[in-house]
């Protein structure tokens, strides 16, 4: 960890501005989106404690604090609430955060979904389709109700599913591959959900 | 310190604000005693220029000459006025700016030149009312400004020669002016109708963090709707010609109906025909409210969506704050009881609420922040890019905290192709004819490689005015190129110059002024570029070198420190001339790696995703 750039004081990794001088400090190089709040990488995140921190972290980073301070500092604040607020965005939605974590760890989830072919899933997923697209015809809104809430039970199980997953002590190759194709069936639901009761994602 | 203000430069009315001794936000007086100092500038025929309730006197007899609502022009381009806007002026699109033409042509303005007299105005009653000049300026923006008005709106406090410390979304800082007033928690949803624009904010204040949830809105709906409403039968039933003076005079009368009838049950104005003859009119309130309800009602898709984008149902909300002096009509009240399911709250004034919210966070600002205090705003409108096809991919999502960025990878859609066009699109629309262009450029110098191989990397980036910076990085070479988005209308810096010496001779006071501010930005802008160049390139530089023009920079701090602008100036010429050959060895540097490799003849395309799905 290089010393701090205004007072070459010593400066520890987790330290938001120096110790001695209070001078804002740059993001450690490297660092993953979790150190953004001080967390180590990992799936399980506590969402309360998630915005705990990024309400602090705003506090002491929001360019708002800045707007006399240094050029230099102005810099830094800006790319830090950038980077805090991007690492927020990402990681408080279990499915978004899934993703990241699986890119971390080296498995490109988009790729790995588009080698899976799962006949028996999509056949469903088809049939599923054809339901709604009769369901909205219709103006049916108990059945739509219904697929919706379908979907729905459908995204909590895959969560559970990836959750264990990545529980396991050391998820290796294949339990990651795994999850990337659980989080491709998951965009499926997300769609069935978005489609039968209309409602903007929250992410 | 200099004490800091807020203005909220609006449609119909424009006030500035600050906070006083005691920690209490006040409105200052500004025209003719009034806190409301009215959005009209009015150039007169010999050469003056006239700002506020005097200016809008003037707009029966000179209406052309006599500008009302300019904000309606902010940020817009040839051909992106709407038919309904062009009302009575007369335009002057022979550039790539908006103008107006006044005085017979023989003078033309931009919408930018209009609102800086405005804000130049304002800067001048808060100089007499404090008794010194005003220090750094928040300026609010509704919350659904595209870029393209937010840069024209900085560009304009530019002109008047303010420190634009921050714009802020106008229905936040009604939030703060009321949040902090009455130390709530809760969801709060702030619903905002001028003169000319219509924001929808549900924002959520926990802790003293304001926090924005979702914001819509539509930035051509406000007061100025019905009483044009009003007019257009006005004029109808008096069979008059709707020339500029007469459509004057309707407006006129129709707005002073309106305004009677927030009181009364019916009221009686005079409407004034060209040759002066006066003929009565009079409308009872259930006239207006049916010819009026169908420009009320397109405030609820707004509403809806917004608290859908929150997650919420009208019931989830703790409070409603009502903004703009159109909220005084009580349609508009039953109206929002009704979406929200409850009562609004009113007990702040809505014409000056925006105002002392802008004070309060211009004070913050002005002080490095306040503990019991934080804004987090959002962006209102997405951000992409142009693909094949004329679809846009969009990159930021809208209602993303601010500051934020985002990346994308793109790949190439020719054989051989070595530039890529990056057409910069703001809006929700899928296509970018739909929505608002805000840059194009090409990214040159990607390696001739078969089509979809290259991998190009577009970062947007948004800060916290919420305005957007553009780079393109080719990932295989590294060659990468970074824009400030400058909308497509906005204003080149040559034209801001030019500008700024045309508005000197009115504008005597302000000049030592603006310049101490430009040169300090200057300052601050070379320091801040050396500072990187040292990080990235310091190795170019022997550690006498590097001293020298360290040196010289702190010279240039201290200078920055005064008020002397020549001497800031000096410093920066200084600083200039000991870093030349480092710049000439950057770029040998950096144009010898861009080099490398080019020898098939560069052609642009557009962008497209690497294959997916």
């Amino acid at each position: 960890m290089p010393p701090c750039w205004k007072c070459q004081a010593a400066v520890a990794p987790e330290d938001l501005s120096c110790p001695s001088c209070r001078a804002l400090q740059p993001e450690v190089p490297g660092a993953d989106l979790f150190a953004a709040f001080g967390l180590a990488r990992g799936y399980d995140v506590d969402p309360e404690d998630l915005e705990r921190r990024y309400r602090e972290r705003s506090r002491l980073l929001h360019p708002d604090r800045f707007a006399r301070a240094t050029p230099r500092e102005r810099r830094l604040s800006l790319e830090r609430t950038t980077r805090l607020n991007d690492a927020f965005r990402t990681l408080r939605e279990p499915r978004p955060r899934a993703v990241y974590l699986l890119k971390l760890l080296g498995c490109d989830p988009v790729a790995e979904a588009r080698t899976s072919h799962d006949p028996e899933f999509l056949e469903e997923q088809l049939e599923i389709r054809e339901e709604l697209a009769l369901a909205r015809a219709g103006g049916d809104s108990a059945a739509l109700e219904r697929i919706a809430a379908r979907a729905r039970g459908r995204l909590l199980a895959l969560e559970a599913e990836v959750a264990r997953l990545f529980a396991e002590a050391d998820p290796g190759q294949d339990s990651l591959i795994d999850i990337a194709r659980l989080l491709a069936r998951a965009r499926y639901h997300e769609n069935v959900v978005a489609e039968a009761a209309p409602r903007p994602a929250t992410t | 310190m200099r004490r800091a203000i807020g203005i909220d430069l609006g449609t119909t009315n424009s006030l500035v604000a600050y906070v006083d001794d005691n920690n209490r936000p006040q409105v200052v007086p500004t025209d003719e005693g009034r806190p409301l100092l009215p959005s009209a500038v009015h150039y007169a025929m010999e050469g003056g220029v006239e700002v506020g309730a005097s200016a809008r006197r003037r707009a029966p007899e000179r209406p052309v000459d006599t500008i009302l609502s300019v904000k309606r022009f902010m940020g817009r381009g040839p051909g992106d006025i709407r038919p309904e806007d062009r009302g009575i002026y007369h335009f002057d699109e022979t550039g790539s700016t908006v103008k107006l033409a006044v005085n017979h042509g023989k003078r033309s303005v931009s919408a930018v030149e209009v609102s800086a007299e405005i804000l130049r105005a304002l800067k001048r009653r808060a100089r007499e009312h404090l008794g010194e000049a005003p220090g750094g300026c928040v300026i609010t923006v509704p919350a659904y400004f595209d870029d393209a008005q937010r840069q024209a709106t900085k560009d304009a406090g530019r002109l008047a020669g303010l420190e634009v410390l921050r714009l802020v979304n106008e229905p936040t800082a009604a939030a703060l002016a009321y949040g902090l007033d009455r130390r709530s928690q809760g969801i709060f949803a702030v619903y905002d109708l001028g003169g000319g624009t219509f924001d929808i904010s549900l924002l959520r204040l926990e802790g003293g963090v304001f926090e924005v949830l979702s914001t819509g809105g539509d930035t051509h709906l406000g007061g100025d709707d019905f009483d044009r409403v009003l007019a257009d039968e006005l004029v109808a039933v008096h069979g008059l010609d709707p020339t500029p003076a007469a459509l004057r005079g309707a407006v006129a009368a129709a707005q002073r109906v309106r305004e009677a009838l927030t009181e009364q049950e019916s009221a009686e104005a005079e409407l004034e025909l060209p040759g002066g003859r006066r003929v009565p009119i009079r409308f009872t309130r259930a006239e207006l409210e049916a010819r009026i309800l169908p420009v009320v009602e397109r405030t609820t898709g707004p509403c809806r969506q917004a608290l859908r984008d929150a997650g919420l149902d009208g019931r989830g909300v703790d409070g409603v704050v009502l903004v703009g002096g159109a909220t005084r009509t009580p349609l508009v009240r039953r109206h929002v009881r009704e979406i929200f399911g409850q009562e609004p709250l009113t007990d702040l004034d809505p014409d000056t609420v925006v105002a002392l919210g802008a004070a309060v966070q211009a004070d913050a600002l002005e002080r490095g922040g306040r503990e019991d205090m934080l804004l987090l705003d959002v962006i209102p409108l997405s951000l992409g890019v142009e693909m094949m096809g004329g679809v846009v991919e969009k990159i930021v999502l809208r209602n993303s905290t601010i500051p934020a960025s985002a990346t994308q990878q793109f790949t190439t859609y020719a054989d051989g192709q070595t530039g890529m066009v990056v057409h910069v699109v703001q809006g929700e629309r899928e296509l970018a004819r739909d929505g608002r262009s805000l840059a194009r450029f090409t990214l040159k110098g990607i390696p001739p490689l078969p089509a979809g191989i290259a991998r190009v990397e577009i970062t947007y980036a948004v800060d916290a005015d919420g305005i957007l910076s553009v780079s393109a990085k080719e990932l295989t070479t590294g060659i990468e190129q970074r824009i400030q988005v400058k909308p497509t209308y906005g204003l080149s810096e040559e034209e801001v110059e030019r500008m700024l010496v045309e508005s000197i001779e009115h504008a005597g006071e302000d000049v030592a002024e603006r310049f101490l501010v430009e040169w300090r930005i200057e300052g601050e802008r070379i320091i801040s570029s050396l500072e990187s160049a040292f990080a990235l390139d310091g190795e170019l530089l022997s550690a006498v070198e590097r001293a020298a023009i360290e040196k010289r920079i702190e010279g240039l701090r201290e200078a920055m420190k005064t008020m002397d602008y020549l001497a800031v100036k000096a410093w920066i010429e200084s600083v200039d001339g000991a870093s030349k050959e480092f710049a000439e060895r950057r770029m040998n540097k950096h144009i010898g790696r861009a080099m490398a490799g080019h020898s098939v003849d560069e052609f642009a395309g557009q962008a497209r995703p690497p294959q997916e799905d």
